[in-house]
């Protein structure tokens, strides 16, 4: 069940045990090797061609050619030799371990019986010119792990070796481990951002541990979700098409009415036709929401000229505000085209600048600015911004909700937000582009719509207008 | 008194709507679903159908389509009001209008009214200026009295607004008509922001019409402004 607790759990434990395993097989095995093996590379061979290496200093550079030539000798020989005088001391003045000595009193009392062949006497003796004699005793016991390891040539390549063995096992073992969390963390991102389609489970194929338990499970919560959004959308989109039979019958019911008061003027049924309208409006409003939710790609786009729509949608706005002492204000410099489905585009900046008219206080003017965005080359930045009481921080982000009220107390009359910001948003992010709210420093929501614009279009555009009359 | 077909699956509505249509003069007859609206429609004993698209048996853009092999009986389309598409769609198909549908019934009496005086008496400048009966230009004759196009002389079959639409273009030949003219000469109401149909009609009015005989685009589009019949 806790398959990758165990994978861990055992692979850091057996690898540990491999590792000192090894480690003390190769001291050993090397030890042995050392005091043991005869062959061309082993240190009996290497011992004598030492000792003939010692034979040829002292006679031709006596005491002083031999102790140089031991130190050398020294740094970078692991096992130890020493150069014994008659007295049993070394010629380096290191210390002499027992059995050393041991051995050099056995060779010179072997000497009379002659055991070994050839004369005994003069294994491993050297001669200077001035007489003095010195045996050459190599001393296997004394191959420690301190000496191996303050030697750096002699364990360099091993420990490269293990170096680059266990990185590997550790790499493989970190990406075998991360790679499928690391996958889910980036499909959690996407979900956050309203991208469902992202599945999990193909990158752990094969596999049965918790990891694949998990993206097994987050991509079933993730079927539910889709299943569960669509399912909401669909609602949305019934529910509003339903209401609209009910609508259109009352409707005519209305015309009927109307044609038997032979069209005599009648507040009542103004005003059961100002609300039916409403009702319509809204409805479109939430059919238009939900095929936008649904993600449908734009089509029938074409070039428009965003500054041409601004002004004609900040005329408009301004003429229906005018009568309460409030403005609209928008300078166009030149054009700027984007390539945009021009209704949707439209009802996106529509909406945006209805809702700041709609809360911009008395004797103020709603400004509305293009410019190019000094962030991201062919951007440009379309900024509303109105002189009303802004929104709490910690709303800014939830402005773009279906129909959230900022504060119960003030939306109550005025009706929230509504659908208009969330049309707006969803519109301009099928265009590619962004949009977000803040205060402004003087008071007064600003709301900021960048876009990506087409330069290409751009200049087309310019010469062939310039062939029309 | 002129006939209307009125197809619609919702019964309450088409009575009401019946009423309505009748008390402002209209012999008005109801249909419920697609097979019965194509079958009536069929009869030619009505002067005008209008067709809801939302029906069952056979949508409303399927009973176009066969009617059109057919007939050229004005048809004007009740369409979602928020599917842009649907208008499009039913435009191409040759309806000669639309109106998006929840509507005000006014406003239906005043969309029907402009179709039928299409079909029946020609554009609002026919007539009225005493213009010639017939109209020539290269290869296309227009007669004004029995409103037929011949191309080449042979008759080409089209709707009552496609008719209109080219005889207004014709009548201004080598001079650019704004959209808004066309709209208010042609289809008898005042454009309305993104409204495609003058695209709709002129590109069905381009696939049956083709090129000029020397090779050259027969009605130009004058980008933002709007179209002209060319005159070479």
């Amino acid at each position: 069940m806790h398959r990758l607790f165990w994978k861990i759990f055992l692979s850091f434990w057996l690898s540990l045990i491999v590792f000192a395993a090894a480690s003390l097989v190769a001291a050993s095995l090397f030890i042995e090797h050392a005091r043991s093996a005869d062959t061309e590379e082993s240190p009996r061979a290497r011992f004598r061609t030492y000792l003939e290496e010692a034979r040829s200093v002292a006679e031709s550079q006596g005491v002083e050619g031999l102790t140089s030539w031991l130190k050398k000798l020294d740094r970078r020989e692991v096992i130890p030799v020493f150069l014994i005088d008659t007295r049993g001391r070394d010629l380096l003045d290191r210390p002499v371990s027992i059995h050393v000595a041991e051995r050099i009193d056995r060779g010179q009392r072997r000497v009379p019986h002659g055991e070994f062949s050839g004369p005994p006497s003069r294994r491993g003796l050297v001669q200077t010119p001035d007489g003095s004699e010195y045996h050459l005793i190599p001393d296997f016991r004394a191959v420690t792990l301190n000496r191996v390891l303050s030697r750096p040539r002699v364990i360099a390549i091993p420990l490269i070796a293990a170096a680059i063995i266990s990185g590997l096992v550790c790499f493989f073992l970190a990406r075998y481990l991360t790679r499928p969390i690391l996958r889910l963390s980036r499909a959690t991102k996407m979900y956050a951002s309203g991208d469902l389609a992202m599945r999990v489970a193909p990158s752990v194929e094969g596999r049965h541990d918790e990891v694949a338990q998990l993206a097994r499970d987050f991509d079933h919560m993730a079927g539910r979700l889709q299943a569960l959004m669509a399912t909401q959308h669909q609602l949305l989109s019934d529910v509003s098409h339903e209401l609209r039979s009910p609508l259109a019958r009352m409707q005519v019911a209305l015309g009927l009415a109307r044609q038997r008061d032979q069209d005599q003027p009648s507040p009542e049924l103004d005003r059961i036709e100002r609300e039916a309208e409403r009702l319509n409006e809204l409805i479109a409003q939430l059919l238009s929401l939900a095929r936008l939710e649904s993600g449908t790609p734009l089509s029938n786009t074409e070039q428009v000229d965003l500054a041409a729509l601004l002004t004609e949608v900040a005329e408009s706005a301004n003429f229906e505000i005018s009568a309460s002492n409030r403005r609209v204000r928008f300078l166009a410099h030149g054009q700027v085209f984007v390539e945009a489905d021009p209704a949707l585009l439209h009802s996106a900046l529509e909406n945006v600048v209805r809702n700041a008219a709609k809360y911009t206080a008395e004797n103020t003017a709603v400004e509305i600015s293009l410019q190019p965005d000094d962030q991201r080359e062919n951007w440009a930045v379309v900024q509303v911004r109105d002189h009303g009481p802004g929104v709490p921080e910690e709303m800014l982000t939830r402005l773009f909700d279906p129909f959230v009220r900022v504060s119960d107390a003030r939306d109550r009359t005025s009706g929230g937000y509504g659908l208009g910001l969330a049309i707006a948003k969803r519109a301009i992010q099928l265009h590619g582009g962004e949009i977000s709210a803040s205060n402004h420093a003087k008071g007064g929501l600003s709301i900021r719509i960048r876009l990506p614009i087409d330069q290409i279009w751009k200049t087309k555009s310019l010469s062939a207008s310039s062939q029309l009359p | 008194m002129n006939r209307i077909l009125l197809a619609d699956d919702d019964t309450e509505l088409c009575e009401m709507l019946q009423e309505y249509l009748e008390a402002e003069g209209f012999d008005v007859e109801a249909v419920h679903d697609g097979e019965a609206a194509l079958q009536q429609a069929l009869t030619n004993a009505h002067d005008l159908l209008v067709l809801d698209v939302m029906m069952p048996k056979r949508n409303g853009f399927d009973v176009l389509r066969d009617l059109r092999k057919h007939s050229l009986l004005p048809v004007l389309m009740l369409t979602a009001r928020d599917e842009d598409v649907d208008s499009i769609v039913g435009l191409e198909l040759g309806a000669d209008d639309y109106l998006p549908k929840p509507c005000n019934p006014r406003v239906l009496v005043a969309r029907i009214r402009a179709v039928l005086r299409r079909s029946l008496t020609g554009t609002e400048d026919a007539g009225a200026t005493g213009q010639p009966d017939i109209l020539t230009l290269e290869d296309l004759e227009m007669h004004t009295g029995s409103r037929t196009i011949l191309l080449g002389g042979k008759p080409v079959a089209m709707t009552s607004t496609e008719y209109s639409v080219l005889e207004v273009l014709l009548r201004e030949a080598g001079h650019v008509v704004s959209k808004a003219d066309l709209s208010e000469r042609a289809l008898g109401r005042p454009l309305t922001r993104y409204d495609r149909s003058i695209d709709m009609h002129l590109s069905s009015l381009r696939k049956k019409l083709g090129p000029l005989p020397g090779g050259a685009e027969r009605i130009k589009t004058v980008r933002g402004v709007g179209y002209q019949y060319t005159l070479s």
